[in-house]
């Protein structure tokens, strides 16, 4: 007999899916939930509104012309402005814009019946 | 109950989870956008602002430095049209009395000796004769100069000059 026909058993479709489907956190289900239905995309132009029409955006800019004033335009990467602006971006988004966005979240949490 | 209360606060960690993410999205947008303004050297007043700051960073160690610059550049002026001037003029040329090769700079003592006017010139050469002419010429023109009140050591001083 050739080889050729010994070959081991192509895997069985079912099989691969559901482990990979155990393995997924919560989190990470709601994540792709979000994608397919577009409620993400939505929800990314509603903060990004939001954020803007505060001046919360013009502030973080500040920021960044500050941090790169700092070391010097030429040297400035990615990394270290995000790194530079994230604890104060976080802290500093209004209350009324976190308010509606965790309710609209959590409104789409409990219509996605998990 | 308690498995409501406990779906809540899944629920309300979820939801957290998912705001931050998207305030992190945003937040890398932003940096993105002021990265490539940095790099581009798109926002002019950071670059008049940095321009400054370079100036007077320059202005501050020329002044601070005290040795060479300073020096060389009172020695060596530098005209309009960037040319630079030693200061002794260094240009060879022939002296039209005796005909040697004289530096420009010391043509105006070498002439002094060369055409005999100067103190120093025949003084050396002859000094019997001249030497003594010359010392009495010089003793009359003292007197009439009024410079000295004719202390004995004056015609030495006169001599060696």
């Amino acid at each position: 007999m050739k080889h050729s026909v010994n070959r081991p058993p192509t895997p069985d479709e079912d099989v691969t899916e559901s482990p990979e489907r155990d393995e997924l956190t919560l989190g990470e289900i709601i994540n792709i939930k979000l994608v397919e239905s577009g409620e993400k995309e939505n929800l990314m132009e509603l903060v990004r509104d939001r954020l803007v029409e505060s001046g919360w955006k013009d502030e973080m800019r500040i920021a960044c012309r500050e941090h790169v004033k700092k070391k010097g335009r030429k040297d400035v990467t990615v990394d270290e402005l995000i790194r530079a602006i994230t604890p104060k971006g976080r802290a500093s988004v209004p209350d009324a814009v976190k308010e509606e966005l965790l309710d609209r979240i959590q409104n789409f949490i409990r219509s996605a019946a998990l | 109950m308690s498995n409501a209360e406990d779906n809540k606060s899944s629920h309300d960690q979820l939801s957290s989870q998912v705001f931050l993410d998207l305030v992190d999205s945003v937040i890398a947008d932003v940096a993105s956008e002021c990265h490539r303004v940095a790099r581009l050297g798109l926002d002019r007043d950071l670059e008049v602002v940095e321009e400054e700051l370079r100036l007077s960073v320059e202005a501050r160690a020329k002044v601070a430095d005290p040795s060479n610059n300073l020096e060389t550049n009172t020695k060596y002026v530098v005209d309009i049209f960037g040319q630079s001037h030693p200061p002794v003029a260094t240009e060879v040329f022939n002296c039209m009395n005796c005909g040697r090769q004289i530096v420009a700079g010391r043509f105006a003592p070498h002439l002094e000796r060369c055409m005999g006017k100067g103190r120093k010139a025949r003084a050396k050469a002859t000094r019997s004769t001249t030497a003594s002419q010359n010392r009495n010429s010089r003793r009359n023109t003292s007197d009439n100069n009024q410079l000295a009140s004719g202390p004995p050591g004056f015609e030495e001083n006169v001599r060696r000059t």
